[in-house]
C-alpha cells in the first residue's frame, strides 16, 4: 500500500533575553546549577510573575518574520499540573490568546516552494531542567523561567526532507533576528515532531506518534525516515500504531518508547489572574517592525543582486555569522564573487563557529578587503594572497605584510619592459612556438618572467608587453 | 489613643517592650500569635532612619502570610510549618521604611481560606469579648491583637470578606482597599483575582495612615495600580454633610436580629441628623443569592493552583515518599486541613475541561453582572452600607446555621461584593448587640479611599465606638 507521510512540527524556542520571562533572576548560559534562581524561579511562596518586554519583543520580531497576526493584547494562562521539574505546580503558558497565529513560512522543495502554516506562535516559560543518575534525580533550577516561544506549524509537511528543510530555514529565521542563539545541541531550540501516515489519497489522518528530544537537525531527518519505516511494518501487517511519545536512539537508528499516551492530562488551563493583560502600544509595534534585522531571505536576494551565484549565496546565508563576516568584507570590495570564495573556504578553514560569532578574531576586515582588492586587479597572484592571508589572521597591516614578505608588486614600464626583452631573448624558441599557435608558449614565458621578478611583476602590465613584445618579434 | 499620638507620647523601647509583653500575656487565652519575633535587630535598624516617620518605633502584626525574610512564615498551614521566608514581601519593606518594628505573625485561617479561623493549624483564635467565641476569619489574629490592644495596626488580607468581618466581631476598624493600591507581592495567596491587603487598627486615622505607608504601585505585583496615593489621613473631616450614604436594603431585610437592626437604624438616623443624605438602594435579589457559590468557585479555582507550589521538594515539610510524586502525594496529604483539601477539590472540579464552561466560566460572568450591579447603585451614592454581620461573634460550637437561608447567603457574605468589584470597603464599630460588638460596612468606588475613610471618620464620631481596648485577663 502507498502511504503518505503526514507531519506536524513544535519548536520551543529559548529567547535570547537577559532575564527571565517572568522574574528578573538572570538567564543562565552554561552557569553553575541553581546560580541563576530567585524566589519567582523557585515558585516560593507569595510570589508573583512580572512580565518580561524584552521577551515579549523578541516574540513580536518572530511573529513578524513568520507572517503571523499579531494578537495586540497580551494575555497568560495557566497550564496545572504536577511535576518536580515544575516549581509552581503550573506553567504560565497562552493557551487561549497566542501572541501570533496564522503564520506561515515558504520552504523550497524538489517540486518547487513550499508553504508550510504556521498554527500559533506563544510565549511561555521554560521548567528546570533535570538530570537522573541511577535512582537519584537532580534538578538544575537555572533553566526555570527561561523564556521560550512555541511555534506549532500546522500538519503540512509531507516528508522527512521537507521536515528538515522547514526546522533549517526556521532556525535560521529566529538566529537572523537574533532572538535566540538556536543551538538544538544545546537545547535552546527543541524540536517536537508529531508523525502519522494515511493512506494515499485518504483524507483522515492516521494515529500520531510524537518524536521528542531530537538534537541536530540531520537527526530530525533520520528519525522521521526510521519512524516511517516503523510505523509503515505495523501498518503492513495490520498492527495499530499506538499513540505515544518516542526518543530517537542515534546507536540502533530506530525510534524508543518513551511513554504512552493513556488518557491525556487535563491541563485545567485558565486566565493567569496575577497578569493583568497588557495593549500593546502601536508605536511600539510599529518601531520594531521598522527595524527588524535583515531576514535570510532577503540577504540571499541581495548577494545574488550583486552578483553570487544562487549556491554561494545559498551556502553563505546559511550561516548567519560567516554572512555577516562576508557583509562587513563587501563594505570594502567590489569583488564579491573572490570575497565569497574566501569566505566559503578560507574563512570556514581558518575559524570556528564559535570565533565566528564571537568575532573573537585579529583578522581585520579592511584589511582582507584590501587584498581581496589586489588580487581582483591581479596585482598579487592568488599564491602571494595565501602567504598574505596568513598575516593578517596575525592581525597585521595589508600594506605593512606586501612590504615585509617583500612582495611588493613592480609596475614600472621600463623596469617590466626590460625584463619581458630579456626573457624573450633568452627564449627564441618560444617566439617561434607562439607564432605557430602554440598558446602554451605565452603561459611559459609569464611564468619566466615571474620567476625573475620574484612573483612581484604586475601580472596585467606584464601580460600586455609580453604581447606587445612577441608582436614585434612575428617572424 | 492614636498611633501619632502613641509616638509623642512613649519611648520606642516603652512602646515596643508593652507590645511583646502584650502579646506574650494573651496569648493563653486567645492563641492569636502563630511566631514572635525578636525586635532587637529592627530596633538596631531603627537608628539609621528619621523620627518622622509614621510608624518610627511602633510595634506591628503581619498576618503569617506576610513573609518577612529570615523569619518564620507558615501561612497557619502544616505543610509550611517549617518555612523560613528568603525575602521580604513589599508591604514588609514598606513597613520597615516607616519606622515599624514587627513583633511577630498572627494565626489565620490556613492561607486565608476560611472564616472562622477555626482552621489555623495552630488551633482556634479566641475572641476577646468572650473566650468561647471565634475570632472570626480568616485575619482572625490580626483583629484580636489589635482589639486586646497588643499592636495599634495588624496586617490581614481579605478575599471575601476576611478583615472586615473579623473588625466587626472585635470591635476595631478594617479597612481593604481598592484591588491594587496595596501590594501583593510577598503575601502567600488565596485567590489571587479577590485577594487584597488591608489593615486593622482600632480608630479610623490609624487606618487612613496605614494606608498612606502601604499603598503604591510595585513593579513586582503587575496587578497593582499606578494611581496616585493621596494623605489619607491628612484629609479626614468627618464631616457628614451631603454625603449620600446608600443602605443596602437586601441585606437589612434578611437580618433577623431585632438588635442588630435597631442598631443599624439608629445609626441611620443620626447620620441623617448630622447632614447626611440616607437612601435605600437594592441589590439585584438573584445575584445576591449568587455571591456565595460564585465566591467559592472562583476562590477555591484559583486557590488550587495557587498551592500547587506547595509540593515540599524545594520547601516545606517533606514526607518521604519512594519517588518524587509519592513524596509530594505524602506530604501533601499530610500537610493540608480537611477543609483545605475539599476547597481544592471544588476548585479542581471547576476547571476541569469538560466543567469549566458550566462552572468556572459561568461564576466569572455572574462576577461581571454583580459588578455592574455594584456599580450601578454606587452611581447614585457615594458608599453603600449595611451591617458587617447580622450579629456578634459566633459560639465555637455554632451549627445551627442554615446555609441556604437568606440571612446567612446575604446578611452574612454580601462583603464579597467588594472583592468581586475590588472596590474599598471598610468596617467601623456600630454598637453593640447581646452584649457583643457589630460593626457597620461601608464600600465605594474604586480608588475612592479619601471619600470612604472621610464617612467612616464621621461614622466613628458619631458612635464614639473608637479606640476601645479589651482587656483579656485569664
Amino acid at each position: 500500500m502507498n502511504y503518505e507521510i503526514v507531519i506536524g512540527i513544535e519548536i520551543h524556542c529559548e529567547l535570547k533575553t537577559k532575564t527571565k520571562m517572568f522574574s528578573s533572576a538572570p538567564v543562565s548560559v552554561n552557569m553553575q546549577p541553581n546560580t541563576c534562581v530567585n524566589e519567582i524561579d523557585l515558585g516560593h511562596p507569595g510570589t508573583l510573575p512580572s512580565l518580561n518586554k524584552e521577551a515579549v519583543r523578541l516574540s513580536l520580531m518572530a511573529c513578524m518574520a513568520l507572517n503571523c497576526e499579531i494578537d495586540p493584547l497580551i494575555k497568560f494562562d495557566r497550564k496545572n499540573y504536577y511535576y518536580s521539574d515544575l516549581p509552581k505546580g503550573f506553567q504560565i503558558t497562552q493557551q487561549f490568546y497566542p501572541i501570533g497565529k496564522n503564520g506561515y513560512i515558504d520552504i523550497p522543495t524538489d517540486n518547487g516552494i513550499k508553504h508550510i502554516r504556521i498554527n500559533r506562535l506563544h510565549m511561555e516559560e521554560d521548567t528546570a531542567k533535570q538530570y537522573h543518575s541511577g535512582d537519584e534525580t537532580w534538578i538544575d533550577f537555572n533553566r526555570a523561567g527561561t523564556p521560550l516561544v512555541e511555534i506549532v506549524s500546522e500538519a503540512d509537511i509531507r516528508s522527512a526532507h521537507e521536515a528538515m528543510i522547514y526546522v533549517e530555514k526556521l532556525r535560521n529565521i529566529l538566529v537572523y533576528l537574533d532572538v535566540t542563539d538556536g543551538k538544538m545541541e544545546e537545547g535552546s531550540l527543541r524540536c517536537d515532531i508529531n508523525i502519522s501516515l494515511r493512506e494515499v489519497g485518504t483524507e483522515a489522518f492516521g494515529v500520531k506518534t510524537e518524536i521528542k528530544n531530537l538534537n541536530s537537525i540531520s537527526n530530525i531527518e533520520k528519525a522521521i525516515q526510521a519512524e516511517v519505516i516503523r510505523q509503515t511494518e505495523l501498518l503492513e501487517s495490520n498492527q495499530v500504531v499506538e499513540q505515544a511519545t518516542r526518543r530517537y536512539d542515534d546507536v540502533q537508528k530506530t525510534t524508543i518508547l518513551m511513554r504512552k499516551k493513556e488518557g491525556s492530562i487535563d491541563y485545567k488551563y485558565f486566565p493567569e489572574p496575577n497578569i493583568t493583560p497588557v495593549l500593546i502600544d502601536s508605536e511600539w509595534l510599529k518601531s520594531i517592525r521598522d527595524n527588524l534585522p535583515e531576514l535570510p531571505n532577503h540577504r540571499e536576494k541581495r548577494y545574488m543582486d550583486a552578483g553570487l551565484n544562487a549556491y554561494d549565496a545559498g551556502q553563505l546565508i546559511q550561516n548567519k555569522a560567516l554572512s555577516d563576516f562576508f557583509d562587513q568584507l563587501i563594505k570594502d570590495t567590489s569583488y564579491v564573487k573572490l570575497a565569497a570564495n574566501w569566505c566559503l573556504s578560507d574563512i570556514l578553514a581558518n575559524f570556528s563557529q564559535k570565533q565566528l560569532l564571537d568575532k573573537s578574531y585579529d583578522l581585520k576586515y579592511t584589511e582582507m578587503a584590501q587584498m581581496i582588492n589586489a588580487l581582483g586587479k591581479q596585482e598579487i597572484s592568488s599564491k602571494q594572497a595565501k602567504d598574505i592571508f596568513v598575516e593578517l589572521l596575525k592581525g597585521k597591516d595589508y600594506h605593512l605584510t606586501v612590504k615585509s614578505l617583500n612582495i611588493e608588486q613592480v609596475s614600472d614600464h621600463s623596469v617590466l619592459e626590460k625584463m619581458v626583452e630579456e626573457i624573450l631573448n633568452e627564449n627564441e624558441q618560444s617566439i617561434l612556438d607562439y607564432h605557430n599557435g602554440k598558446d602554451r608558449a605565452l603561459g611559459f614565458l609569464m611564468g619566466q618572467i615571474m620567476k625573475k621578478s620574484k612573483g612581484q611583476a604586475n601580472p596585467v602590465i606584464t601580460n600586455q608587453l609580453l604581447l606587445d613584445g612577441l608582436m614585434k618579434r612575428k617572424p | 489613643m492614636d498611633i501619632k499620638s502613641l509616638i509623642k507620647s512613649t519611648s520606642v523601647e516603652k512602646r515596643v517592650e508593652d507590645a511583646v509583653n502584650r502579646s506574650h500575656s494573651v496569648q493563653n487565652a486567645l492563641n492569636a500569635m502563630v511566631s514572635f519575633i525578636d525586635p532587637k535587630d529592627q530596633l538596631e535598624a531603627l537608628g539609621q532612619l528619621s523620627k518622622n516617620l509614621p510608624f518610627y518605633g511602633v510595634p506591628v502584626i503581619l498576618k503569617d502570610l506576610v513573609n518577612m525574610k529570615d523569619t518564620r512564615t507558615t501561612g497557619s498551614s502544616g505543610i509550611l510549618d517549617n518555612y523560613i521566608s528568603p525575602y521580604d514581601a513589599t508591604i514588609t519593606k514598606k513597613l520597615k521604611e516607616a519606622g515599624a518594628i514587627i513583633i511577630g505573625k498572627s494565626s489565620c485561617d490556613t492561607f486565608g481560606m476560611g472564616g472562622t479561623n477555626m482552621t489555623a493549624w495552630t488551633g482556634p483564635v479566641h475572641n476577646p469579648y468572650d473566650l468561647s467565641r471565634m475570632s472570626g476569619g480568616s485575619s482572625g489574629g490580626s483583629a484580636v491583637l489589635v482589639a486586646s490592644g497588643v499592636v495599634p495596626m495588624a496586617i490581614g488580607t481579605d478575599t471575601g470578606d476576611s478583615i472586615r468581618k473579623p473588625a466587626s466581631f472585635n470591635n476595631i476598624v478594617g479597612l481593604k482597599p481598592t484591588y491594587g493600591r496595596i501590594s501583593r507581592y510577598g503575601v502567600i495567596p488565596y485567590a489571587s483575582s479577590l485577594d487584597h491587603v488591608g489593615v486593622f487598627t482600632r480608630n479610623v486615622k490609624d487606618a487612613a495612615l496605614s494606608l498612606e505607608v502601604l499603598s503604591g504601585r510595585d513593579d513586582k505585583d503587575m496587578t497593582s495600580s499606578f494611581h496616585p496615593v493621596e494623605k489619607y489621613s491628612e484629609l479626614l473631616t468627618g464631616s457628614l454633610m451631603g454625603k449620600k450614604i446608600g443602605i443596602i436594603q437586601n441585606v437589612v431585610d434578611s437580618i433577623k436580629n431585632p438588635e442588630t437592626l435597631n442598631q443599624f437604624n439608629d445609626l441611620c438616623h443620626k447620620l441623617e441628623e448630622k447632614g447626611a443624605d440616607i437612601k435605600l438602594i437594592h441589590l439585584n435579589e438573584d445575584l445576591m443569592h449568587a455571591f456565595l457559590p460564585t465566591y467559592y468557585i472562583i476562590a477555591n479555582a484559583e486557590a488550587t493552583a495557587n498551592h500547587s507550589n506547595l509540593d515540599s521538594l524545594r520547601f516545606g515539610v517533606l514526607k518521604e515518599g519512594k519517588t518524587m510524586d509519592e513524596s509530594m502525594i505524602l506530604s501533601r496529604t499530610a500537610g493540608f486541613g480537611k477543609l483545605l483539601k475539599k476547597r481544592f477539590v471544588i476548585g479542581s472540579y471547576a476547571l476541569f475541561t469538560e466543567n469549566q464552561e458550566e462552572v468556572f466560566r459561568k461564576a466569572q460572568k455572574v462576577r461581571r453582572l454583580i459588578v455592574e450591579d455594584i456599580k450601578r447603585v454606587l452611581d447614585d451614592v457615594d458608599v453603600i452600607m449595611a451591617p458587617a454581620s447580622s450579629q456578634g461573634a459566633p459560639k465555637f460550637d455554632d451549627a445551627a446555621t442554615d446555609l441556604l437561608s437568606s440571612e446567612y447567603l446575604i446578611a452574612e457574605n454580601y462583603m464579597a461584593l467588594a472583592n468581586f468589584s475590588g472596590y474599598p470597603s471598610i468596617t467601623v464599630p456600630m454598637g453593640y448587640v447581646e452584649g457583643l460588638p457589630v460593626g457597620v460596612n461601608l464600600t465605594a468606588y474604586a480608588f475612592e479611599e479619601t471619600k470612604l475613610l472621610d464617612i467612616a471618620y464621621g461614622i466613628e464620631c458619631t458612635t464614639g465606638i473608637v479606640d476601645i481596648i479589651k482587656e483579656v485577663t485569664q
